[in-house]
Formats: C-alpha cells, sequence, structure tokens
C-alpha cells in the first residue's frame, strides 16, 4: 500500500488520513499547519488550513482536499506544501484575523504562545487587506465561573471546545447558535458557564488553541519554570496531571495527551482542586496535645514521645494492643512501610485501612471465586464490549474520567444495564433500568442468574471446563421464587428477566461496581455473585468482558496489594500460614512475624471499648468523620491511651489525637499509586514539602527507627528504593523497577522482564485454577430487621463530582464555591406527606443519632428511600449510620440506614 | 464524524418523535425556554443542542418568530423588481417587525410573491394583496399554475391514469433488487440535484452495507432531497404538487431494493402546497394499502437553504445544526441517524417508475451518451411563456428559450442557469449551448437544477453579484472558514464598492475567490465563486470600475 509525497513513495496504514500519513512520514506533528484539529476528536474539516493538493498520477491535475478528513489511498500524490497551497492557508488566517483581536496575533508578554498564535506563525502573519468590516469584539466576558471563563471576542469558531465538551466529556454545554459570520459559541441556553450545566471539566479550556476560553489559572499561557508528570489522587482512574510549577508554587495543571489512563481529560478535581496544598489550614508543625491542647513541638520531640508511649504500651498489653490504620491515598510504597512498620517494628498483625470502609468485599469476594482481588480487565476494553452491566455505581460522578467514557458508550446505544437504587444519570441512558430496593443486591443478583438459566443462555462449555460447584449455584437459583423476590427488590421479573438475557446474549458483557454493592451486610456475596454471573455466561477472560471494580480512592488497589489488611501481608498472602510467616521474616530481614491474625478497624473501635486495644496509629484516614456510627467511634478514641495521626489537615480524628504529625501531600513527595485497573502509575514530587512536613514515608521510616528497625536501604525515604523490596517481596510485583513505570506505568503482574498484563485469567485460566461458584440466600439487613418498623426509610449515601469523600482537599478549593453543601434527596411525595417543602431543612434520625440536613426534592430516589453525601463536616452523616457491617470483612452498611425524618425546629 | 452521541440521543425517538420536528414547534408557538429545556431534557440532551438548532432556520430562529408574513427574497422576484411594491403595499397591513422573508417561494414565473398563514401568493397590486388578505384565502384559491410542456417522450410530465396499477409495478420487481440496480444501471440516470451522479452506484452501494441482525441493526433509509432551495428553481415544487406518486414510487422501489422501510421526504418550509399534496399522496397510498408495511414520513424544513446539500439535510432531520458533515463516511454508509441511506433529488425519484416499466435502454436512447433521459426546466417570467417544461437532454437551449418560453418580455443581457451557484452565461454563449451536463461544463458554467433566472439588461451586474455573495453568507452554515468569514466579507466589499469610493482590491478579491473555490468544505462556499468569475468574465466593462486595476 503506497502512496506518494512530494513524489516519494511511502507506505500508508490503512484507515490513516492524509494529515496522518504526512505527518507520520515526515515526523513532524506541524508537517501542515491545522486550527481545528485535536487528535483526540472526531475528523471535522472545519478550518481548512490543513488542505493539501492531491493527484492521481504524478504531477497530474491536483484536487485541493483537507488532510485532515479525506483517508489516504492507493497511488495518491500529495503535494502539502505547494505555492498554491501556502497562499490558501495564508488567506485563510487573513480571513481569520479581520475577526480576531490585533493584539492577541502574537503573544502577550509574559505569556506562553498559544498553539493558534503558533499557526500563525508558520503559516506567516498577513496584511489584512480587507476594509473593516462587521466583527465580534463587543462579545463580553463571562468570568462568572469559579474556574471556567471565556472571552469569546478572541474565538475562531474551530468548534474544538464543542467537540471536546461532547466527545471527550459526554456533556453537550457547549453550542454553537445562529449561522454563517453570526455563528457563535453558546453554552446550555445560551447563558453563563456557571448558569449552565458545565461540569467544570475544562477539557474546552485546554483544548481552546486561543485564550477564548481559559481557566483561573491561565494554565495554558503559563510560563513554568517546570512542569511534572503526575499521577491525581482524586479517584481510582489514576489521571496523569502535567503540573506547571513557578518560583516552587503549583500555578497550574494540564491533562498530557500522552497518558493511557486519560489521554489529555481529567476532570475538575484533578484539573482545578489543587489549592489544598498550600491553604492556610495546611498543618506545618508536630503537635503533641498537652493539657488538652496542642503544642507545636520538634520533630525529634514528637518522635520521642511516640516512640516512648508505643513501647510503654507494647510492655505493659503486648503488641496486639497497637492497631495501625493506613491510608488509600497515600502511596504504595507508605502503605508497603506502614503495613511493615505495624507487623515488624510493633510486632502485631493488627493493621488495616480504608478499603475497609469501601472496597474490601471486593478484594474478598474476587479471590474467593477468581483468585485475584482486582480488575480482570482494563479500561480501554470499554471499545470493545457490547453490554455494560452498572452495578452500584455512579462513575459519573465518582470516577469522572472512566465515567464520560462509559457514559458516552451508553449515549451511543451499547446494551446497558443499571442496577441501583438511585436514578443515575447513566440510569437514564441505560436500556434497562433496575431499581431496586437498597439492600437487595443478592435477591436482584439471584434472579438474573435463575433467568439466564431458565432461557438457557449460559455457557456450558466454559463452565465445565474451567470452574466448580456450578451445579450446586443452578439447582439454588433454578428454585428460588421470582415473584416473592420481585417484591423484595421492587422490580418487576420481566425487566430483570429482559435484562438478565440481554446481558448473557452479548458477545461480550462487561460488569462495573462500585461502593453500592461492597457497602453492604451481604457485600463480599454480591461480589461472588457478579463473579458468578460473569462466569456462567463465559464473561472472563477475554477483550471487553470481566468484572471491573471502580476503585473510589486513587490507592484502594495498592493499599490492599502492599498488605495493609489483618490477615494478609503483601502481595496478598495468608499471614496465619506459617511458611508464609517464614517467607516475611526472611524478607523483612526478622526473627519472627506476629502470629495472630489483626483486627479490622470495626473491630479496633470495639476493642478499644473494651479495652483490649490502647493505641492507635492513624496515616491520614479521618476515621472519626468516615467511619459509621460516629458516637461509637467518638467512644472508641476517647478509652485510647494513646493516638497518632499523620495528616494534612485537622480533621475531627486529628483533633482528638495525642500527637499530631504534619504529612506532606501528594505533591511533595515521590512514590506510586495503583488504579483501579491494576496499573502502578509513577506520583512525582512537584514541589518541595510545604512548611515543615514530611512525606508519610519518611515519617514511618523513622518512627520504625525509633522503634528499632531500621530499614535496611537507608534511613532516608526514597520511592525507588522502596519499590525495589517491594518487588522483591511481592511474587506479582517482580518486574516493577522505578525506572521499568515510566510515563504510563504497568498493570500488574509484572513480570520479572518488566512485561505487563493487561488482562487477567484469560482463556478461563483462573489464578485459583479454577473459578468458584457459590450461592447464597438473600438475607435482610439486620438494620432493617431490627430498626426498620420504628424508622420506615431507607437513607443510602454518595459522593458528588465535586468533593472526595470527607472533603478534607476538596472543600479547601474553589469547588466549595460549586458545591458548597450536602443535601438529602427526598422523594416530593414523601416530603409532602410530611408537609417539608423544598430546601427546607429537616432533623434526619436514626437509632443512633440525628442530624440536620436541607433536603432536596428529588424524583432519582423511590418513595421510602433517601439518599445523601457525606462530604461536609457540617452534616456529620456518620451519627446516624449503624454498625451492621458485610458479613465477611465488616465493611460498614452505608448504603442501607433505616432512618426517619421530620422537620428541624 | 462529529456528533455522534447526540444523533444517537436523537436516534432512539428516530422520526415518529422526532428532534427536528419538536424543536420547530417549540419555536413556532411561541414557547417558553422551559419548554424548550424540557424537551431537551426529554431527549437526554443539554439545552445547548435544541438551542443551536433553533437558532440556525429562519423560521424558528428567536427573532423571526413573531413575523406573520413572509416575503420572497429569492433571486427572480428581485430582478423582476416585483418586491419593493409589495413590502410597500404590505406595510399597509402588517408593521415592520412583522414581516419577514423567505428565500423563494417558486413562484419565480408570477414574482410578487409571499408566503402568508401557510399559503404562498403572488400579489403585484395593493387590490390584489387585500383580497387575499381579507378572504384568510386558502392557496387553492389562488392556484400556482404555469405552463407545463414536453418536448419529447413525456417521463415526468405525463400522467398517472390508474394509482393501484402504477404502484403495481412494484410489486412486479422487489424480490429482484439486481435486476432493479442493473436497469438503473443500464437507464445511466444520473442525480437531478446537480451533481449528476450515477443513481445505480447509491443503491449498490447501500445494498451491499450489511445487516448486522446480532446487533438488531437492520434499519436503512431512503431519504428524497426535496429542500428545493435554488431561488429560480421549482421544478421538485412541479413534481410534488402535479406528480407526487412518480416521487414516491421511486422513493418506495428504491427502499424495496435497498431494504429500507423508511422513506424521509425533507420538504422545504417555503413550499407548503407541496407538503400537504404528498401528505395527501401518502395517506391515499396507506389507505389503498399499496405500499405494505414501508413508512413515509415527511420533514418540513424550516429555512435553510444549505439544508439541501445532503449532509447537513440529514443532520436538520436529526434535529441537529445542519452543518455540513465531513465525506467519508458517504451517505450510503453512514446516513440518516448514521445508518445506511440512500439520499436523491425529488426528480431523480420520479424517473425510476419510467425506467423500470420501459427498461434502462429505452431510457438511455433519450438525451445524450452522457446525460440520458430528460430534464425539467424552469423558466421564470420575463420569458413569455413561463413554466415548466421536460426537456430531451442535449436540447439546444435556445429551442427551449425560443420553443416553449417564446423568447423574452423585455432585454435579457444574461441568465443564471442552475441556481444561485450555477453559471451566469451571457445571452451571446446561448449558440453554443445544449441541455445537459457536459456541454454547461465545458463552456464554464453548470447545469445545476436547471433553472433560468433572468437578468435584465437595465439590471446592475454589480448588485447581482452582491446578491449572490449575500445570499450565501445569510445561508452559510457557519462551519468551514472560507464560507462563513469569506462569504461575508465578499459582501461587504461589494457593497461597501456600491455604496462609496472605495474599489475592491482586484488581487484580493481573486485570493477570496480562490480560496472560497478549493478552501470551502462543501459546494456553497466552494461554488459561488463559479458565477461570479463568469461575471467578471463576460461583464467586465460593467464591473471594472468598482474594482482596482492591479
Amino acid at each position: 500500500m503506497k502512496a506518494y509525497i512530494n513524489n516519494l513513495a511511502y507506505d500508508f496504514i490503512k484507515g490513516e488520513t492524509i494529515l496522518e500519513y504526512v505527518r507520520r512520514i515526515e515526523n513532524n506533528k506541524n508537517a501542515i499547519p491545522t486550527m481545528c484539529q485535536d487528535d483526540r476528536l472526531e475528523n471535522f474539516g472545519s478550518c481548512r488550513v490543513c488542505s493539501v493538493e492531491v493527484a492521481r498520477e504524478k504531477d497530474g491535475p491536483t484536487k485541493t482536499m483537507a488532510s485532515c478528513h479525506t483517508p489516504i489511498s492507493e497511488g495518491l500524490y500529495i503535494y502539502h506544501n505547494t505555492e498554491r497551497m501556502k497562499r490558501l492557508r495564508k488567506n485563510i488566517v487573513e480571513l481569520v484575523l479581520t475577526d480576531y483581536p490585533a493584539d492577541k496575533i502574537v503573544p502577550s508578554e509574559g505569556k506562553k504562545i498559544t498553539p493558534f498564535q503558533e499557526t500563525i506563525a508558520q503559516i506567516g502573519i498577513p496584511t489584512i487587506r480587507y476594509p473593516k468590516g462587521a466583527n465580534h469584539f463587543d462579545i463580553q466576558p463571562d468570568r462568572a465561573h469559579p474556574y471556567i471563563k471565556s472571552d469569546l471576542s478572541q474565538c475562531i469558531n474551530c468548534f474544538r471546545c464543542v467537540r471536546a465538551c461532547e466527545e471527550i466529556q459526554g456533556e453537550m454545554i457547549l453550542g454553537m447558535s445562529g449561522r454563517g459570520f453570526a455563528t457563535n459559541i453558546i453554552k446550555g441556553f445560551d447563558t453563563s458557564f456557571d448558569e449552565s450545566a458545565c461540569v467544570s471539566c475544562g477539557a474546552c479550556v485546554q483544548t481552546c488553541p486561543t485564550e477564548a476560553l481559559t481557566d483561573k489559572f491561565e494554565t495554558k499561557t503559563l510560563i513554568a519554570d517546570k512542569t511534572v508528570r503526575t499521577t491525581c489522587t482524586y479517584c481510582g482512574v489514576g489521571c496523569q496531571l502535567d503540573v506547571s510549577v513557578i518560583d516552587g508554587e503549583i500555578r497550574g495543571i494540564q491533562a498530557p495527551e500522552s497518558a493511557e489512563v486519560n489521554q489529555g481529560h481529567t476532570c475538575l478535581k484533578g484539573r482545578f482542586a489543587f489549592q489544598f496544598y498550600d491553604h492556610p489550614d495546611r498543618l506545618r508543625e508536630p503537635m503533641i496535645k498537652k493539657n488538652g491542647k496542642f503544642e507545636e513541638v520538634t520533630w525529634e520531640e514528637a518522635y520521642d514521645f511516640i516512640a516512648k508511649k508505643l513501647l510503654e504500651i507494647k510492655t505493659n498489653y503486648g503488641a496486639d494492643s497497637i492497631g495501625g490504620i493506613s491510608s488509600s491515598r497515600a502511596t504504595n510504597e507508605e502503605n508497603y512501610l506502614m503495613q511493615k512498620m505495624i507487623r515488624v517494628a510493633v510486632g502485631t498483625n493488627n493493621i488495616d485501612g480504608c478499603a475497609r470502609v469501601c472496597h474490601a468485599p471486593t478484594a474478598f469476594g474476587m479471590q474467593k471465586s477468581f483468585g485475584t482481588g482486582a480488575a480482570t480487565n482494563s479500561i480501554e476494553d470499554l471499545k470493545q464490549t457490547d453490554a455494560i452491566f452498572m452495578f452500584g455505581a455512579n462513575p459519573i460522578k465518582g470516577h469522572p474520567v472512566t465515567g464520560a467514557k462509559i457514559k458516552q458508550a451508553f449515549m451511543k446505544g451499547v446494551t446497558s444495564i443499571v442496577v441501583d437504587p438511585i436514578k443515575t444519570k447513566l440510569a437514564d441512558l441505560a436500556t434497562y433500568f433496575l431499581q431496586i430496593r437498597p439492600g437487595t443486591n443478592v435477591a436482584i443478583l439471584n434472579m438474573m442468574a435463575h433467568y439466564i438459566v431458565k432461557e438457557g443462555l449460559v455457557n456450558k462449555n466454559f463452565i465445565t471446563s474451567y470452574t466448580e460447584k456450578y451445579e450446586e449455584f443452578k439447582n439454588h437459583v433454578e428454585n428460588l421464587d421470582m415473584n416473592e423476590l420481585e417484591t423484595l427488590t421492587g422490580v418487576s421479573k420481566d425487566l430483570v428477566r429482559k435484562a438478565a438475557i440481554a446481558y448473557a446474549k452479548a458477545d461480550s458483557a462487561m460488569e462495573f461496581h462500585g461502593l453500592g454493592v461492597t457497602e453492604h451486610f451481604q457485600g463480599s456475596k454480591t461480589v461472588m455473585l457478579l463473579s458468578n454471573l460473569a462466569m456462567m455466561t463465559g464473561n472472563i477472560g477475554r477483550n471487553g468482558v470481566g468484572l471491573n471494580p471502580l476503585r473510589g480512592q486513587n490507592n484502594v488497589q495498592g493499599a490492599a496489594d502492599m498488605g495493609v489488611q489483618p490477615h494478609q501481608g503483601a502481595g496478598y498472602m495468608d499471614i496465619n500460614k506459617p511458611e508464609i510467616q517464614h517467607y516475611y521474616a526472611e524478607k523483612y530481614g526478622v526473627k519472627k512475624m506476629p502470629e495472630r491474625e489483626g483486627l479490622k478497624i470495626p473491630q479496633m473501635l470495639d476493642a478499644a471499648i473494651d479495652g483490649t486495644i490502647k493505641a492507635l496509629y492513624i496515616m491520614g484516614e479521618d476515621t472519626i468523620m468516615t467511619d459509621p456510627n460516629t458516637n461509637h467511634s467518638i467512644k472508641a478514641f476517647e478509652k485510647l491511651e494513646l493516638i497518632v495521626v499523620q495528616e494534612l489537615f485537622m480533621t475531627a480524628t486529628s483533633e482528638m489525637a495525642d500527637v499530631v504529625l504534619p504529612a506532606s501531600s501528594y505533591f511533595e513527595k515521590n512514590g506510586t499509586f495503583t488504579n483501579g485497573e491494576r496499573r502502578v502509575q509513577r506520583v512525582n514530587k512537584v514541589i518541595e514539602p510545604i512548611g515543615n512536613t514530611k512525606p508519610d514515608g519518611q515519617i514511618i521510616i523513622d518512627i520504625m527507627s525509633k522503634l528499632g528497625y531500621n530499614q535496611p536501604k537507608g534511613l532516608t525515604y526514597d520511592a525507588a528504593k522502596v519499590i525495589e523490596e517491594i518487588a522483591d517481596v511481592i511474587p506479582f510485583m517482580k518486574g516493577l523497577t522505578w525506572e521499568r513505570l515510566g510515563e504510563n506505568g504497568l498493570q500488574w503482574p509484572i513480570n520479572e522482564d518488566g512485561t505487563d498484563t493487561k488482562m487477567l485469567h484469560i482463556n478461563g485460566q483462573f489464578k485459583k485454577g479454577v473459578g468458584t461458584f457459590h450461592h447464597f440466600d438473600f438475607e435482610e439487613s439486620p438494620e432493617i430487621v431490627s430498626h426498620g418498623k420504628k424508622y420506615p426509610f431507607i437513607l443510602t449515601t454518595g459522593r458528588e463530582l465535586e468533593h472526595y469523600n470527607s472533603g478534607t482537599m476538596t472543600r479547601r478549593t474553589d469547588n466549595q464555591a460549586i458545591l458548597g453543601k450536602d443535601f438529602l434527596e427526598v422523594h416530593p411525595r414523601d416530603a409532602k406527606e410530611k408537609g417539608i417543602k423544598d430546601e427546607e431543612i429537616v432533623r434526619i434520625f436514626s437509632d443512633r443519632g440525628s442530624v440536620n440536613i436541607p433536603i432536596k426534592y428529588s424524583k432519582n430516589v423511590k418513595r421510602g428511600v433517601l439518599r445523601t453525601t457525606f462530604h461536609q463536616p457540617e452534616v456529620f452523616i456518620n451519627i446516624i449510620t449503624g454498625s451492621v457491617g458485610d458479613g465477611e470483612t465488616l465493611t460498614p452498611e452505608y448504603k442501607v440506614v433505616a432512618v426517619d425524618f421530620e422537620r428541624a425546629h | 464524524m462529529a456528533n455522534k452521541n447526540i444523533r444517537s440521543l436523537s436516534s432512539r425517538k428516530e422520526l415518529d418523535d422526532n428532534l427536528f420536528e419538536n424543536i420547530a414547534d417549540l419555536s413556532l408557538t411561541h414557547s417558553t425556554k422551559e419548554d424548550f429545556q424540557n424537551l431537551a431534557k426529554r431527549f437526554m440532551i443539554d439545552d445547548s443542542v435544541v438551542f443551536g438548532t433553533a437558532s440556525f432556520y429562519d423560521f424558528t430562529r428567536e427573532e423571526n418568530r413573531n413575523k406573520k408574513i413572509h416575503v420572497c427574497s429569492g433571486t427572480a422576484c428581485m430582478v423582476a423588481n416585483s418586491q419593493t411594491n409589495l413590502y410597500k403595499n404590505l406595510e399597509n397591513h402588517f408593521e415592520e417587525k412583522e414581516i419577514g422573508h423567505a428565500a423563494c417561494v417558486g413562484r419565480c414565473h408570477t414574482n410578487s410573491a409571499f408566503m402568508y398563514n401557510g399559503n404562498t401568493y403572488s400579489a403585484n397590486s395593493s387590490e390584489g394583496l387585500e383580497q387575499i388578505l381579507s378572504s384568510r384565502a386558502q392557496s387553492r384559491d389562488q392556484k400556482n399554475d404555469y405552463n407545463i410542456d414536453c418536448n419529447t417522450t413525456p417521463i415526468l410530465t405525463s400522467k398517472i391514469e390508474d394509482l393501484t396499477a402504477f404502484y403495481s409495478l412494484a410489486e412486479k420487481h422487489k424480490n429482484n433488487p439486481q435486476h432493479v440496480i442493473q436497469e438503473i444501471k443500464t437507464s445511466n440516470l444520473r442525480g437531478r440535484g446537480g451533481a449528476g451522479f450515477p443513481f445505480w452506484f447509491k443503491l449498490d452501494a447501500v445494498i451491499k452495507e450489511p445487516f448486522d441482525s446480532a446487533q438488531d441493526d437492520t434499519q436503512k433509509y431512503v431519504v428524497c432531497n426535496a429542500d428545493e432551495g435554488d431561488p429560480g428553481a421549482y421544478s421538485d415544487m412541479y413534481l410534488m404538487e402535479h406528480q407526487a406518486h412518480k416521487v414516491l414510487l421511486g422513493m418506495y422501489m428504491t427502499g424495496l431494493t435497498v431494504g429500507a422501510n423508511t422513506g424521509v421526504l425533507y420538504i422545504r418550509g417555503e413550499y407548503p402546497d407541496s407538503i400537504r399534496i404528498i401528505g395527501e399522496a401518502i395517506s391515499a397510498l396507506k389507505e389503498k394499502k399499496l405500499i405494505g408495511d414501508f413508512r413515509f414520513k415527511i420533514i418540513r424544513g424550516q429555512g435553510s437553504y444549505v439544508c439541501g446539500e445532503e449532509t447537513a439535510l440529514l443532520n436538520s432531520i436529526e434535529g441537529l445544526r445542519p452543518e455540513v458533515r465531513v465525506r467519508p463516511p458517504y451517505p450510503a454508509q453512514y446516513g440518516l441517524f448514521g445508518k445506511p441511506t440512500v439520499l436523491s433529488n425529488v426528480e431523480t425519484f420520479a424517473n425510476i417508475h419510467w425506467i423500470l416499466e420501459n427498461g434502462g435502454e429505452a431510457y438511455a436512447k433519450l438525451g445524450t451518451k452522457q446525460s440520458s433521459g430528460t430534464k425539467l426546466v424552469s423558466l421564470d417570467s420575463f420569458f413569455n411563456t413561463p413554466g415548466m417544461y421536460e426537456i430531451e437532454m442535449g436540447t439546444p437551449l435556445k429551442t427551449i428559450f425560443e420553443d416553449f418560453g417564446n423568447g423574452f418580455k423585455s432585454d435579457v443581457k444574461a441568465f443564471q442557469i442552475g441556481g444561485p451557484l450555477g453559471g451566469i452565461v451571457p445571452m451571446h454563449k446561448i449558440e453554443d449551448l445544449t441541455l445537459d451536463f457536459e456541454s454547461l461544463n465545458s463552456n464554464g458554467f453548470l447545469l445545476g437544477h436547471a433553472s433560468v433566472v433572468s437578468i435584465p439588461s437595465d439590471f446592475p451586474m454589480i448588485q447581482f453579484l452582491e446578491h449572490l455573495m449575500e445570499f450565501t453568507a445569510d445561508e452559510s452554515c457557519g462551519k468551514c472558514y472560507p464560507c462563513r468569514i469569506g462569504s461575508h466579507r465578499g459582501m461587504e466589499m461589494l457593497q461597501k464598492a456600491q455604496n462609496s469610493t472605495y474599489k475592491i482590491d482586484r488581487q484580493l478579491f481573486d485570493d477570496l475567490l480562490e480560496t472560497l473555490e478549493i478552501g470551502s468544505l462543501c459546494a456553497l462556499g466552494g461554488g459561488i465563486p463559479l458565477p461570479v468569475k463568469n461575471a467578471l468574465q463576460y461583464f467586465n466593462d460593467e464591473l471594472k470600475h468598482y474594482f482596482t486595476t492591479n
């Protein structure tokens, strides 16, 4: 397959455009000038400056064609830089400049050149020969939005923002109005960014080639001292970010187009919500509480205090009286060190992490079914799937970049099933929406399995070749009473049947799930039933299939991988087994490892109340705010003899601490995060630690040393060195090195030669040898059994786009200006029956306590169901949540709380 | 291809609850912002989509929603100089803000044309106007009459005697699509919209598009481009109003051939009678059960010339802004709602019955080798006998003008054939030209839609050029730079040169014409230089003092 550039023959790739072909052959992105082109967007062809001359024969008669949307084909002769084309380009630029501010043709003093200015320079600045005519210079700037600004007098109508809004973010906030010369960019119903339904992702700003769209930070025209690529801390997607630094300050963030995970895109948290990093509230000095008040102390004093206290408690009550809580926001290296400190330097398996309150059932359930507690496939498989089954997750809000991809697949009409008690945006778009009563996950999955069996849609070959215990499962679901389950779930069995058939009939079906699965009494069981669904239909081990948990925090996957669990060490090895204890002892260079399985966080809190746990060492976790039943947590904390907290800010938890150690944020240190698709990616230090803070990893190494254990590779926290140790300890990380991670990371298992793994359990080769079916009956949550009568409403919780969990970081940015309140969503009829108006404040109460919160009428919840978020400390919703947890992992049941509400007095 | 998400969401409600029709309905019924927003919500799209679409069209954009009467601003009425008088008369009955414009309502044979209360009229006197306004007349009271004649075997102008018999042809051919395609191929029928693309090729391409039964993705469409926007042309109007079943049968037969169960007619809103008559014809078919479960749908255009461009037309039906799409993919692969689509002009479809009844060979014998068959020619009011003439391809233009038009009523220095993007032919060139694609092309003109608009000797050519450039600027979709900015700057220069001492930089003007011609995305911006260049060539004496001499 050959075509010609200036009469020289070159091979072309099928499907390539002329633009791509010429760029590739000349190895020059600017081989042909462009304006409206953004490689991530569909070919559009509005600016025409990429036009080239094309002939059918050598030096034959030519036609002028836009290279960006014309495919190259056999025997074409391309002449891309002829005098005629140069003239055309210059004449087009001349036309554009008749309606473009004259003072913006070259960069302003101190500003980086914009892509449009670069194009003008490349083509040559023309003299404008046209007489003065109509223009758009009087369009007023729009500066109302906290982050995104527009000055459309500088707009060149390239449509890139409009297309980015639709094609990258899956929104249609930006559009065009009018026609001809009067064509103008609009937002929503011709309103401002702030008044529109804009989700503030900033994709438009990043793609805009002029300063028509900018952000508060003027990111695109910053002349940075340096730009550092790092991994976002705000969710399990793991976006790559380019952080611009001037004079040691972070001045703006853009998303690199070369990033495999996010392809130049990110959300408002990743892009804009970085101002927390030097917020006045940042903790800057170590503090010890003396006489009920925190006093600043030196690191040495703090360390000595902690070491002395810990050793004292260990001597008096034994190592098992001490517990450690690690953080899924910290790096892998820090999580690894934290669990090592607790196990090796303290000498107990009482190490747990915030995965306990989110995805522990995923890790547990998937290990039981498949042998590996991690996503089986990669996000890029979305391109190859025929059906998407979204269970208890709202990635549009929780995982915006992946959510935007899924949303677009839904919009484009992929077979889609949503199970959720909340009518989310995805539910709106889905082919089948099963709006269940909260807590009936097991019931709905049993129904789906029942119909798949009944309809004869099981993949017998897959089941017999690669799995076990299918018959038991089949017998179980076959005999269930669908009428009974229909009543329980509140979803018509006919609809469930249709959804089940659609899932089973798809050639490739991909399951996604979130905390709507795990944060339940039957959370682990639900994960296993989701696994069953994939196995019984053969949707494992191929592209576009599998079970793909959407990880809430940036490093939930990594924290578990690193052994932040009381029953498994680094690399998921069972610490109850003597041979494993020996393995770790040898790797860590100690004589002996603790033998008893440790306590999970809820057990630690109970044990504190019992008096068997005396000290908690907490790294980056606001246990008081995020764990359920706050009063219970407070009671536990009050009984402790020592509470150590490493934190960025004062939180409800650090307020109760004896020692608070100021930690460096992720901008201030090196390390790695592992995203939801097992991808270990580099976190690169962008700036020096703020104030007198230290990276969590450094603090842990220091404390370990004080406790008598010196890190073998030195007492300075060096991510690359810790990685060497991790690669040595964790078999599936064997080939991991800091260098090899490069720009886009590696997906584990990482083989010794550095190759990585996009997909697990290929061709039915399950990690544990064989896939195992489990079967369960639906059981009503004890919360409902005990309290359902007295508190007839079910409260369920979720996140909003603008905030990250308890909001410690996002509340200290302008995200708070976009969304500054928690709301309780109530079905209007439920509220009206109580005579409560929209936006009135109600008192919501449970068996544990009550909080006040404004309500919002919403038909996204069914009658009898309430939904709220938990980002704002003013509301402290966990005062009312309960102590029921997942039967297997104790993950709290945030999603089902028996409550009632009344107008607040 | 841009807008895949919006297109897909719109396709969920497809034609029965059509987004474009919904937007138009709200615009025409003085709806509130909330109504539009609720519509957006119902389609799960954002407000900008409905706002953007509504703001595009003459009839739906906000500033035009209060217009009660639309005065024809077409070329034929302009050169006839009938509209100033009409406007003056209208001012006695309407406030200025109530008077809008319509870009040609197809009364080029009588002029003084306007659209009122869903009908079109001509009123060349104040009394005539008063009568129309007072009687609240139906358009039937003032029939849009013109001469109809033919110089050969009538294909398009023949009468249909028996509807059932007429449609029985479809029964006969429905199980043999390859035969149908072969006959059409033999006939050498070329698309009548102007581009002259072999019609069989489209059928062949669409029939080859696979049915994806796994995806349940079996939808294909036939779309009839009845957005006859060329001012001066009314041949599609003639076919729809006098030969509706020739058009419908052609579409139906096409659907049976390629496996499409739906035919969409996109009819411009300036032809209310066409919409009514086609609607009645479809009802008759359903009543008589002549088309099985084939589904016809009429989409009413809302005032936009660019919708005659095939991809803009598809976007328009979908409720998107009718911005021209890039090609490839072609409509045959990715057409209406992204599905394989046969899209052609009214007149193309109207030929199909005759071809299948008489055979492709018989059709090919008519006309010239490369331009077979007949072509409808519409003559404007400068002819002594304006009207609609079915002319065999290859006929000398002179013959048409003399034998059918019976010469001109007054002095004419040139005529524009084939719409605003067609050539401006000086009268002396008429001797060299015959009615077919090749003759006009090789002489630097275009067959286009074969409408003829006369340019009287006393009509300034500079004003005619201004009109063409203004038309392009008005009707540009605004997507590609050359057309969006270039046509506007061209218009400004032509205006300035007439209104002041300003002389147009000839080099700049040539650069602009080249930029438009080779740089534009579609034939609107790309086509406008042709008549302008014709005028500069043949009427240089008249035009030169508006330009610098370099």
